[in-house]
């Protein structure tokens, strides 16, 4: 009947005194019981709502109890979640588990801590609408993706990290962090953890503090360790990540960033074993200058310009090695096939000339050299495809025959025209 | 003629029971000397008359009855579902309180745990509350119930539904539904076609004790106008001096107000000067798009106070129209800043937070019967982290030493004796209100450091308190179901406001200070008119309890904020809800319009502040009959903040706003 049952009323007759109190009367008084109940439940939960919170405590029922002019229930207020324990012989029996208390323990056990006193401390939520990407503010991603649970994220998730925004003072878990993450850079660059970190760089909110400490570890390393191929592939990925990054603004720090990246691409020697790839490491630089000039190349119109004056004059430089030509090919190939068809197109046929001596057996002897250069003719005409296929693309009534007639009037070029072509008709 | 003395045993059976001896007498006597009537040959009456008799205590006929109605609504017709659906609700409670009422319990409870499942989903708090009651008494000690069993509900149904049903209940004979539908249902029969399901607000407010009253009060005549001979207004004038053109548009303007003001006395029809004035305002386009900084509603009806208004001194009239000039202009694309007050360890103590208009002073109730004043200017040059933008008219708060020699950074009012419930600073910052669960309001001034009122009259907790836009009046509010009008130089209130079924949960001022508008446990919002004290508007559609209120600067509109984490939109004209604005998962704990009244903001308790664009109602105001329901107002930005649910949210004059949280662990 009633959600009272009249065992607990005869029970609460029991603690006051009443033995005999019959079955009919228990039963009459459950569901009023339950009623009343209910009653302070509601005032308890009014109280609740006015105090702004959506839970309910002891304090509220004592108000709910005040309002109904109750003596409020003792011994409630203070303490820990109340546990109830089954009376040992009855089923449906519980009461709420009441340690005793040695008064002169109390007495003697020293002063608790003074609880920290109430404070306020201010931050912007938003400006002009845009939330800023500080620690005081949720961070974004994290609400979409809790599984990225890094161990900076568990920290963040503490109240203590809510600090004054101070400049110039990182806090003790941003310090932290960019050691992990400079210790995995140096050492560890081949482990699952650092990729775990590239992900952390790429998605955290509230990096930003650390932004200019990471340019700076990245120019520093990139000038001292261009003999480590590992370091350097490692430093642009860390690159990669920043950029990566939604909630940092990078901007204010690419002119520091983009000397180190330059060097990546177009440095004569990068690693001093034979076994490294620097071939892949510049294809890899190639496409993170590509991105950058993309994303930035609006805000500072003057970025593509002086990079592209930088590779064409890495490229037209006959001083310079072969490794250097081939990053600067790379480079601006990534730029697109407007950049190619403007720059690398007319000077094809100068480079060409230069190069051919290179790529022959009887002329270069050293067999390195001529892998290299046939290597920059494999780009140069990847490069040069790309930006003719590009072209093509805008006319697509016509067939390749156009191509064909361009490159049939240079003729001076023999051996790779026909190459292109077949190139072309493979597409 | 058997079945004839059937019919008479039956009939004698019933009178003995009911314990009508004189009427057994009589019958007794009728048939002694009289032969049988032959109205009782018609097989349909003792058929009735049968029932009647025979299944009185047979309470299993309203679970069966029920259970019947219940599956032949669930088959009937699609086009005519929804509607034969709402009539189940009023039908299942008063059957359950008609069970109660006779004293079968235990049936009762079982009928209700049978079927309470099918209305959860629209009533569960009505639900909660019928399931406590559990014998005659509580049907007779609880409000709810008892406001419930002597008022008719009534349905809107179109004419076939309700054909449908009445030929339901006769080929069925199913008495005790058609006895519960006709003592408790009032049937208002359309002709057409069926209602669309979208206008399911009645079905919310069916159980509203007092709808018919509702729709007269609603009837009432207001003036939502903006005052008289405003520091706006006149803003807009000076501008208007600058060259011939602006002043011959202000004058227009001017012209536009008079004619409004005539109109709204003579008939007071609102309707017809919006559109009026909508057209006048077409006119006036071309000249204000000249003029791009033009406020978006400067036609708004003026109005005379009913109030003696304080007097304001020319300095601060100077600094207000200062404000006024440097005012950002929001729009759906130009949001606002944010700029956000967390308090850390609270301990669970504090109960409310209000942000002065200026966002310097930021005050907190807590539960131990403290209120603490932040000076957010000190506080900024202490931390180094000031983020405030000159806005900070430096108060002079003193930093009080605690009894230790422990600097405080807050300034401490002690003098309420339980829960400071809420507070609310002058316009000018220089007093503060508090209200408390001892039932009293004080009055701390902020230049002094100390109390100088307090404020008794309530009998219960005073949930809210707010100062008037122009300060010197204040409204409270409290579990007493009432709310109050004071004056600060007075200790007993001016005017009480009562009426509300309910505790009174919060109180907002109208723009122009001729209304108060109200929120209560019993779902309802209403305005009530300052001068005489009457509810002349009710606000119902709300399922919940309400939390927040606010008003649009031009008057025109109100929004208020529920348990649910509803929002409505109301215009005042006409009582109507313009649009609910879903989107909170939690209790709305505060509301806040952008000062030209272009943006909505609210703070819950879901940690997060939401942004509303409100200019599509603002602009077109009353079109939503014409053109099915063009101004749906959208959320135009949700800022979570890092798990302190949001208190309180207030504009500052220049369109800063300020918004204040907790930090708390366990959300």
């Amino acid at each position: 009947m009633s959600i009272v049952p009249k065992e607990t009323i005869e029970v609460i007759a029991q603690s006051i005194g009443i033995n005999n109190l019959s079955d009919d009367a228990a039963l009459s008084l459950a569901p009023d019981v339950e009623y009343r109940m209910r009653e302070i439940m509601q005032e308890a939960i009014k109280c609740m709502r006015h105090s702004r919170r959506t839970i309910l405590t002891t304090d509220d029922v004592d108000g709910a109890l005040n309002l109904r002019n109750v003596e409020p229930v003792y011994g409630f207020t203070s303490g820990g979640p109340l546990q109830f324990k089954r009376a040992i012989g009855h089923r449906d029996l519980f009461y709420i588990d009441d340690s005793d208390v040695d008064l002169k323990d109390v007495i003697e056990a020293p002063l608790p801590k003074a609880p920290l006193d109430t404070g306020v401390v201010c931050h912007w939520l938003a400006i002009e609408g845009v939330q800023p990407a500080i620690p005081e503010n949720a961070p974004v991603g994290a609400i979409a993706a809790p599984s990225n649970g890094t161990t900076y994220e568990q920290k963040e998730e503490l109240p203590v990290d809510i600090k004054l925004p101070v400049k110039h003072v990182l806090s003790r878990e941003l310090q932290l962090y960019f050691d992990k993450i400079t210790e995995l850079t140096l050492r560890k660059s081949d482990s699952t953890l650092f990729k775990e970190a590239l992900v952390s760089l790429a998605t955290d909110s509230g990096l930003h503090p650390l932004v200019p400490y990471f340019t700076y570890f990245i120019s520093d390393e990139v000038s001292r360790g261009l003999n480590d191929y590992s370091l350097l592939f490692a430093l642009m990925r860390v690159v990669w990540s920043l950029l990566q990054n939604p909630h940092i603004h990078i901007e204010p720090y690419l002119h520091q960033l983009m000397p180190s990246v330059v060097t990546c691409l177009v440095s004569k020697k990068l690693g001093n074993r034979i076994a490294d790839n620097h071939w892949e490491l510049r294809d890899f630089t190639a496409k993170l200058v590509a991105s950058i000039c993309k994303r930035f190349g609006h805000v500072y119109n003057t970025l593509q310009t002086r990079l592209t004056k930088t590779l064409l004059n890495a490229l037209l430089d006959p001083k310079r090695a072969l490794t250097q030509h081939y990053g600067a090919v790379q480079g601006l190939a990534a730029l697109g096939p407007n950049v190619v068809r403007l720059l690398i197109l007319p000077n094809l046929e100068p480079y060409l000339r230069l190069l051919e001596p290179e790529l022959l057996l009887e002329k270069q002897k050293n067999e390195m050299k001529r892998y290299e250069a046939w290597r920059i003719y494999g780009v140069l005409l990847r490069a040069a495809g790309q930006s003719i296929f590009e072209r093509l693309k805008n006319f697509p009534p016509l067939p390749s025959t156009p191509a064909h007639a361009i490159w049939k009037s240079k003729e001076k070029v023999v051996t790779e025209a026909p190459t292109l072509n077949n190139i072309h008709a493979s597409r | 003629m058997e079945n004839m003395q059937a019919v008479n045993s039956f009939v004698a059976a019933y009178l003995k029971k009911k314990g009508f001896k004189e009427a057994e007498q009589l019958l007794e006597d009728l048939q002694k000397e009289s032969a049988p009537i032959d109205f009782h040959n018609d097989p349909d009456l003792a058929k009735f008359i049968h029932h009647f008799s025979q299944s009185e205590d047979d309470v299993a006929r309203y679970q069966d009855g029920y259970s019947k109605l219940r599956s032949w609504t669930y088959s009937s017709l699609d086009l005519y579902k929804h509607e034969l659906l709402r009539v189940l609700y009023p039908v299942f409670i008063h059957s359950f309180m008609d069970l109660v009422a006779k004293g079968h319990l235990q049936e009762a409870r079982t009928f209700f745990n049978a079927f309470h499942e099918d209305h959860e989903l629209m009533h569960s708090r009505d639900l909660q509350k019928l399931e406590g009651v559990l014998s005659q008494s509580h049907l007779e000690e609880m409000e709810f119930a008892r406001s419930l069993r002597q008022n008719k509900v009534n349905i809107k149904i179109c004419q076939y539904s309700y054909g449908l049903l009445l030929q339901y209940l006769h080929k069925t004979q199913s008495t005790a539904m058609l006895g519960v539908i006709n003592e408790h249902i009032n049937f208002q029969v359309t002709s057409g076609q069926p209602g669309s399901i979208s206008d399911d607000t009645e079905v919310v407010t069916l159980i509203g004790s007092c709808q018919d009253a509702a729709s007269l009060i609603n009837q009432k005549e207001i003036h939502w106008g903006l005052l008289e001979d405003s520091l706006e207004e006149r803003l807009e004038k000076e501008g208007g001096l600058l060259s011939d053109s602006e002043k011959a548009e202000a004058e227009n303007k001017e012209g536009d107000v008079d004619d409004s003001k005539k109109r709204s006395v003579e008939g007071g029809k609102q309707g017809a000067s919006t559109k009026k004035l909508k057209k006048d305002k077409a006119v006036n386009a071309t000249a204000k798009s000249a003029r791009p900084e033009a406020k978006p509603t400067p036609a708004a009806p003026r109005v005379k106070p009913e109030l003696t208004l304080p007097v304001m001194s020319t300095e601060v009239e100077q600094s207000i129209l200062e404000d006024l000039r440097n005012r950002v202009q929001l729009s759906s694309v130009a949001l606002p800043s944010v700029s956000f007050y967390t308090f850390l360890n609270t301990h669970n103590g504090l109960n409310c937070s209000s942000i002065s208009q200026d966002g310097s002073l930021v005050a907190g109730g807590f539960s131990d019967s403290s209120l603490k004043v932040w000076d957010m200017a000190k506080l900024g040059q202490q931390a180094g982290s000031s983020t405030l933008q000159g806005e900070n008219d430096s108060t002079s708060s003193e930093h009080v030493a605690g009894p230790n020699g422990v600097k405080r950074s807050y300034t401490l009012f002690r003098g309420h004796s339980g829960p400071v419930y809420s507070a609310t600073f002058s316009p000018l910052g220089d007093f503060i209100l508090s209200s408390s669960a001892d039932t009293t309001i004080r009055l701390w001034s902020t230049k002094l450091n100390a109390n100088l009122v307090c404020y008794k009259g309530h009998n219960y907790p005073v949930w809210d308190v707010q100062f008037s836009p122009v300060g010197h009046y204040f409204a409270s509010s409290s579990h007493d179901r009432t709310a109050r009008i004071w004056s600060m130089d007075r200790i007993q209130p001016l005017r009480i406001m009562a009426g509300h079924l309910s505790d009174v949960d919060c109180v907002q001022w109208h723009a122009n200070c001729n209304y108060i508008a109200t929120g209560s446990s019993d779902r309802t919002v209403r305005l009530w008119d300052v001068q005489s004290g009457e509810c002349v508007r009710i606000f119902i559609g709300h399922r919940s309890m309400i939390l927040s209120l606010a008003m649009s600067p031009d008057g025109r509109y109100m929004a208020s904020g529920d348990e649910d984490g509803t929002i409505m939109m109301w215009d005042l004209s006409s009582g109507r809800c313009v649009t609910p604005l879903m989107g909170h998962t939690s209790c709305v704990w505060s509301l806040a319009f952008s000062c030209e009244g272009t943006v909505l903001a609210s703070g819950s308790a879901d940690c997060t502040v939401k942004l509303w664009d409100v200019t599509t109602s603002t602009k077109a105001p009353k079109n939503e009959e014409k053109s099915g329901n063009p101004n749906r107002l959208r959320s135009l930005k949700t800022l979570a903040t890092k798990s302190s649910p949001v208190y309180s949210l207030r504009f500052s004059r220049r369109n800063l706003l300020f918004a204040a949280g907790v930090l708390s662990k366990n959300v």
